[in-house]
């Protein structure tokens, strides 16, 4: 499971959410395109800024980082907007960086991805 | 041991404090966006960038040396993380790294302060003193500051395990933390902390921290590793000194932390 925050949430304002499909376009001479799907479904991203964090907020976000081994583990991740769980997702990267301004002035942003299953 | 020198309040860095964390994972994708991953745990890298402002000609100079020391990037030194909690496993007092006494009993899955079951139970049931304690590697001449929660039913003490020095603390059935911090005149390569119970003695503990600074800060929970870095490494051959005034010294430095090396 994605960690959440001391106050329960998952993400912070703004928050930013990705629908992606992957359609291939062939376009012929005479103008006319055939389109058709590459993959059976939608895939979901979520971009997740998170700001004034303290720092065991951040150390289980770090914690979990590791635990994942970047974008090798997969987890649950529940979708703030719906409520709807997705059940194998990853980190999109295999960098997590944090800074900290001061104390409980953390700061991190993350991308979540939908695997195809 | 080379280590990366305190500043006089006894922290190591300043803040803004970055560090980044980087694995390297394999991945085989298919055209159907279907992906077989490979995680190289071996190839972990962990940087930190650190700004020092208002720094006295004696911060500098420590700062100067190590430098000198290690050659720029030539060579490691350790490294114990600002940000970081020092002990691994702080939550799982039954690890190897932890070296309990063989006959203080240890229970786990205990409530906790914060509302989970990560507290252990410790007891004492024989005539002696025994103890619980982890190791790391870390010059003992440095400020640590040892936290912990502890409670017990009875009214009773514990002890704090700092290096060689031990402090009793009070504790009753409510949750406290209890600090020791300070520095020691030992000048060996490692130091342990962690507890020492009187005889017959019942005790929860929950969060176990080391910090190296003076003062406490909120407890992070540990896994595999702490924040002791003993390979750790300057990021440049270069290091550059702003001074602004007598004994007003600034400067940034990049270290990084490189398992394969």
């Amino acid at each position: 499971m994605f960690p959440t925050l001391k106050t329960g949430a998952v993400m912070q304002y703004p928050a930013k959410k990705t629908l992606l499909f992957n359609t291939d376009a062939i376009r012929f001479l005479d103008g006319t395109e055939q389109r058709f799907r590459d993959n059976a479904s939608v895939l979901h991203q979520w971009i997740i800024q998170l700001d004034l964090l303290d720092e065991a907020e951040l150390v289980t976000l770090d914690e979990f980082f590791l635990s994942s081994q970047g974008r090798f583990g997969s987890f649950s991740f529940t979708d703030p907007w719906d409520g709807t769980v997705y059940p194998n997702c990853s980190l999109a990267g295999d960098t997590f960086s944090f800074q900290l301004r001061g104390e409980m002035r953390g700061k991190t942003t993350l991308t979540v991805c939908e695997n195809r299953t | 041991m080379i280590y990366f020198p305190q500043l006089s309040s006894g922290a190591t860095g300043q803040f803004p404090i970055v560090r980044q964390r980087m694995a390297r994972t394999v991945i085989n994708q298919s055209a159907q966006d279907y992906q077989i991953k490979l995680a190289d745990a071996a190839a972990a890298i962990t940087e930190w960038h650190l700004s020092f402002e208002e720094m006295s000609d004696q911060e500098l100079a420590a700062l100067e040396a190590l430098f000198q020391a290690v050659e720029g990037r030539l060579t490691p030194f350790t490294f114990l993380d600002p940000a970081d909690n020092l002990l691994a496993w702080s939550e799982q007092q039954n690890q190897p790294v932890w070296q309990a006494d063989s006959l203080l009993i240890l229970t786990g899955g205990v409530a906790d302060p914060m509302g989970g079951a990560a507290a252990y139970q410790a007891a004492n049931a024989t005539g002696a003193t025994l103890t619980l304690q982890q190791s790391i590697a870390a010059p003992a001449s440095l400020d640590y500051c040892l936290s912990l929660y502890a409670r017990s039913d009875q009214a009773t003490r514990l002890w704090l395990v700092r290096g060689a020095e031990t402090y009793a603390q009070a504790i009753g059935p409510q949750w406290t933390r209890l600090i020791s911090a300070g520095q020691l005149t030992d000048t060996a390569d490692s130091i342990s902390f962690g507890i020492a119970l009187d005889p017959g003695t019942t005790v929860d503990v929950f969060g176990f921290q080391v910090e190296a600074q003076v003062a406490a800060s909120l407890y992070k929970e540990t896994s595999e590793t702490g924040g002791v870095y003993p390979n750790a490494r300057f990021q440049s051959d270069a290091f550059t000194i702003t001074t602004v005034g007598p004994d007003r010294n600034s400067c940034e430095l990049d270290i990084v932390n490189v398992e394969y090396l």
